[in-house]
């Protein structure tokens, strides 16, 4: 479905979820990935879902497939320094300018996709799922080496993997 | 590694399905162009990383949250 197509349709739609239940979708808060990400090439449309029992976790729940939810956090609550560089491609897949400076919170969100261990989590941030606040195009964008990955391990702290 | 040097707006092919044309050439870069069929996966070599690393957080069970809160707390409250 084009994001054309998502934007016309006005009611209020279910989506399930193997995680939450059912979810209320309503009218536009859905995440429109053109190009889906890597490994779900076909999850177009994904359900941002904050729960506050949950806080501070993000899921990202597909509308299509309620076996896919993916557990996120903002980047900026692991790495407070994290800084993206956003390509001319991934810029024109969010449909954001070719040029300029691009401000977290204001024109992006950057969250990073929480990978469970055995008594540990870890996550890529040169791999971030990064919003246009403006349109919610989303895409996960995967830099080359630039910030690396974090394990938060048992004692709570975040520490950079080598 | 076979090794093919082409200019911009050549083309290689491998087999009867896929071609990757050189669509623009700069000083640091090449656009490529990919036909393939659609049932084949066309990545970038550090997205493919990024593939197995995304299925298995989509696979995640509500014990891996639970697990994920309770250390998320505990650093919460070590701050």
């Amino acid at each position: 479905m084009t994001a054309e197509a998502m934007a016309t349709v006005r009611v209020q739609t279910k989506v399930r979820s193997r995680f939450l239940g059912e979810l209320s979708n309503e009218p536009g808060s859905e995440l429109f990935l053109p190009a889906g990400i890597p490994g779900f090439e076909s999850e177009h449309s994904l359900l941002p879902v904050e729960i506050p029992a949950y806080r501070p976790l993000v899921f990202l729940q597909s509308t299509e497939r309620p076996d896919v939810c993916f557990i996120c956090l903002p980047v900026s609550s692991i790495d407070p320094d994290f800084s993206i560089v956003v390509g001319e491609d991934d810029r024109a897949t969010l449909g954001l300018p070719a040029e300029g400076e691009l401000v977290a919170g204001e024109d992006i969100l950057c969250l990073a996709l929480l990978l469970p261990l055995p008594g540990a989590v870890r996550t890529n941030l040169d791999a971030p799922i990064v919003i246009n606040l403006r349109t919610y195009l989303c895409a996960q964008v995967v830099l080359t080496r630039c910030n690396g990955s974090r394990r938060l391990a048992a004692d709570g702290r975040w520490e950079r993997e080598c | 590694m076979l090794v093919l040097r082409r200019r911009a707006g050549e083309a290689i092919l491998l087999g009867d399905d896929i071609e990757i044309e050189v669509v623009e050439i700069s000083r640091t870069r090449v656009k490529l162009g990919v036909k393939a069929p659609r049932n084949l996966p066309v990545l970038r070599r550090e997205a493919a990383a990024v593939a197995g690393e995304n299925k298995a957080s989509a696979l995640a069970s509500g014990d891996d949250i639970q697990n994920i809160l309770r250390l998320l707390r505990n650093s919460t409250c070590q701050a």
